[in-house]
């Protein structure tokens, strides 16, 4: 249900690409959304048996959306 | 003598395991980013050197505590490196791994917190993992001592019998096989370099790393930045990104075995489920502090110290003064020994007690992996005011000793988002400050000490966060955070690694009492005891109070009569410890009681309050000052540092105290 | 003879205040490794490269 696909890393600055990289995310990898927080407050993510907090803009930019 | 350097991704235990291997003691968290600078310790009964490098997720720096392991690798050729990885999360860790093995150097690769992998229901064959990877593979569970001896027999070797590996070749895409193979030929070639270390900053190189582009442009080695703009445009770095991790999503998949799944994931988040909730997780935040607070005042802390302070002013002090006496002592001596020393210096040291709970809760949260938890429900907030969660984690630190707050504000990447959250540390309530809120507390608000103690906290954040803001807004700051933390596993809390930290932190106050706070209360009894005649038995006389009386007009708005907590204040800048003891020498008191029951008479709640409130946020201690210095690298942040504290608490100060004596 | 011992151990109190004093001022001069309490094994490196330099 709250599966994504990243579909790209456009449109992110270099050290946030950079970090996602390194925590071995790519084009294609499967994420599941664990937790919203509100007022579009940061997202956590799982990622082969990790989780990862980040922005929610960083959120939907992955998952296909248009840069805000 | 055999070097061994630790290196691998932040939050894989690497210090504990250092901790475990050699006979010192680092500094333990279960957050990202705890070692900010390389600490270096032996192997017990060994010639072995063992040096503890701080966490990267590659060798391509993005903050500051970083670029210490890549310049590390560039200037220094260890004789080992025991690349420590998370064995539950190895498919990311091994991404560095494998920069580390196209080094060249030997490695030994440890699966560390391999319970934890466990628990989740896969293991690893070692073996098929240690002939893909060219390097020995070993498992370790640090926190319980496993696999510990078989991994030190390794360590422990002589220089000569360790086996040399041979650099990880991988398969990259062909163009990128020959710039890295023409760019290191020519720099073995023309400048020398030796061939495998060519090779490497070549993929290092090509790969876009910055440390490794400077170092190539201070060394103007120029078959590679000849060739910078076509490996750029050909976006090389993207290349060998998804060869590398093809490499290890293949080898991985090739060694996983499966086991029976289990529990462990489960208690993490049935955990996580509370303390992250998307709205009680801020209650649950502030909830926590409450209870810590709960701990060093009123539970565990002040009854302990009650008993410290009943002995050192009780027998203590009356020994010493009948001992000085009988052995003929001058007046003045004897009131040096007694009003001063004991009285002031012993004074700090009751609060042993309430610092060190203070500093075991702390360690707490470290340890247990709540610390990233507080990043993700403050982020909201830190987003608000132009900074991000992970900029939490520093001011927590700074609850303990604002220089340590101001160390670990290296993990922040922004560049501008560290100079703001080091200029807004020394507004976090330190440990130092304790003492004189202790007393105040008791004097004037006794059945509400917690909660008056978190109101201070808490009105030092606010403080923190709005001079943020404020910063965010003139500095003009345009870029985007990076916000990304890692959720670790919780663990259960270690009573040895609880205490280790607590001592560590701890240990300092310890010392200051018998270095700094023992000069600073000399200073305030010379001071006391002086005046423009000389030798004065009448305070009033003295040099404090002159001082103090002519500095009394200024701070009648806020609320102080009389002159002895100005002369104190003064002294505070040594360190903030020495406010309480300077109150007790001009007080005249010889016990915290007394000195509780003088503070009573001489000030209202309100004035009380405004007086914490200034001491909170008043000129940050030589210690600090001196940090913002060297980690700004201006003198200029320094001194604008003490003005604007100065400013901004006499300013608050004032109008609590103003609007406070309407109201009442 | 007891007043010279009074006086020196005066001294003693004294010298060793001013010394910590001026230790702290000069200490936060130098900034974060030296104003850290933590007497780390990379710190002791430095202070003895920093001897040998001398």
């Amino acid at each position: 249900m709250n599966h994504f696909m990243i579909k790209q890393f456009n449109g992110l600055d270099d050290a946030t690409a950079q970090r996602l990289h390194s925590l071995g995310l790519q084009v294609g990898s499967s994420v599941q959304a664990v937790r919203f927080y509100p007022f579009h407050g940061p997202v956590i993510i799982q990622v082969d048996h990790q989780k990862i907090g980040i922005r929610y803009r960083v959120f939907k930019l992955l998952t296909g959306g248009k840069p805000l | 003598m055999t070097t061994v350097a630790l290196l691998g991704n932040p939050n894989t235990g690497k210090t504990t395991l250092f901790n475990e291997l050699t006979d010192k003691y680092a500094y333990v968290g279960n957050w990202t980013g705890v070692t900010v600078e390389k600490k270096v310790g032996q192997i017990r009964h060994s010639h072995t050197k063992v040096i503890d490098l701080p966490g990267v997720y590659s060798l391509n720096p993005i903050t500051k505590d970083e670029s210490v392991v890549t310049n590390y690798l560039l200037g220094h050729s260890p004789d080992l490196i025991l690349n420590v990885t998370n064995a539950s999360q190895l498919k990311r860790n091994l991404l560095l791994s494998v920069e580390v093995l196209e080094l060249g150097v030997p490695v030994i690769i440890t699966l560390n917190m391999i319970d934890d992998l466990k628990r989740t229901g896969h293991y690893y064959n070692l073996k098929t993992l240690s002939t893909e990877l060219g390097c020995p593979v070993r498992t370790t569970n640090a926190r319980n001592k496993e696999g510990l001896t078989e991994l030190k027999a390794d360590l422990v070797r002589d220089q000569s019998e360790i086996k040399p590996n041979l650099p990880l070749k991988l398969n990259y895409p062909l163009m990128v096989n020959q710039a890295i193979r023409q760019a290191a030929t020519s720099l073995t070639k023309d400048y020398k370099v030796e061939p495998k270390f060519a090779h490497w900053l070549a993929i290092q190189y090509i790969n876009n790393n910055k440390v490794v582009r400077k170092y190539a442009t201070m060394h103007q080695l120029k078959p590679l930045l000849s060739q910078k703009a076509y490996y750029d445009a050909q976006k090389f770095d993207d290349q060998i990104f998804e060869t590398r991790l093809s490499f290890i999503e293949k080898t991985l998949a090739s060694a996983t075995e499966q086991l029976q799944s289990t529990q462990h994931v489960a208690i993490t988040s049935k955990i996580d489920k509370v303390v992250t909730h998307p709205i009680f997780g801020l209650p649950i935040f502030v909830g926590i502090f409450y209870l810590m607070f709960k701990l060093s005042f009123d539970w565990i802390g002040t009854p302990l110290s009650g008993y410290l302070d009943g002995f050192l002013s009780g027998p203590i002090s009356s020994w010493a003064n009948q001992f000085l006496t009988q052995a003929g002592a001058l007046p003045m001596l004897r009131s040096l020994i007694v009003n001063g020393l004991i009285a002031g210096v012993g004074g700090v040291l009751v609060f042993i007690p309430q610092i060190f709970v203070l500093f075991a809760c702390i360690t707490i949260l470290e340890d247990s992996g709540y610390m990233s938890r507080a990043a993700l429900v403050t982020d909201r907030i830190m987003e608000m005011i132009g900074l991000n969660g992970k900029a939490f984690i520093p001011l927590i630190i700074g609850f303990g000793c604002n220089v340590t707050g101001i160390m670990a504000a290296r993990t922040i990447e922004q560049p501008k988002e560290r100079l703001i959250t080091t200029l807004i540390s020394p507004f976090m309530s330190c440990s130092a400050r304790l003492p004189i809120y202790s007393l105040f507390v008791a004097a004037l608000f006794p059945r509400h000490q917690a909660l008056i103690v978190l109101s201070l906290y808490f009105l030092g954040i606010v403080v923190a966060l709005f001079m943020a803001k404020f910063y965010h807004v003139i500095f003009k700051a345009k870029e985007h955070s990076v916000f990304i933390v890692e959720l670790p596993q919780y663990h259960i809390p270690r009573l040895d690694i609880v205490w280790h930290g607590t001592w560590d932190k701890g240990k300092g106050f310890i010392k200051k009492a018998g270095t700094i706070i023992f000069a600073g209360t000399v200073l305030i009894w010379l001071l006391s005891n002086f005046g423009v005649r000389g030798y004065v038995t009448q305070i009033d006389q003295s040099f404090a109070a002159n001082l103090g009386q002519i500095l009394l007009p200024v701070f009648k708005p806020i609320g102080i009569s009389t002159w002895q907590p100005i002369s104190a204040l003064l002294t505070g800048v040594l360190a903030k410890e020495v406010i309480s003891s300077s109150m007790m020498v001009l007080f005249h008191t010889s016990n915290q009681t007394a000195l509780i029951a003088m503070i009573g008479g001489s000030f209202t709640a309100i004035s009380a309050y405004a007086l914490l409130v200034f001491i909170l946020l008043y000129i940050p201690c030589f210690a600090t000052i001196g940090t913002i210095k060297s980690e700004t690298g201006s003198a200029k942040w320094a001194a604008y540092s003490v003005i604007s504290s100065l400013a901004i608490s006499y300013t608050l100060a004032f109008l609590i105290f103003q609007i406070g004596s309407l109201l009442m | 003879m007891g007043l010279f011992v009074n006086i020196l151990i005066l001294a003693v109190i004294f010298g060793f205040a001013g010394y910590q004093i001026y230790r702290a001022v000069k200490r936060s001069k130098q900034g974060k490794c030296a104003a850290c309490d933590y007497d780390c094994e990379a710190k002791k490196m430095l202070n003895q490269s920093k001897k040998r330099a001398m």
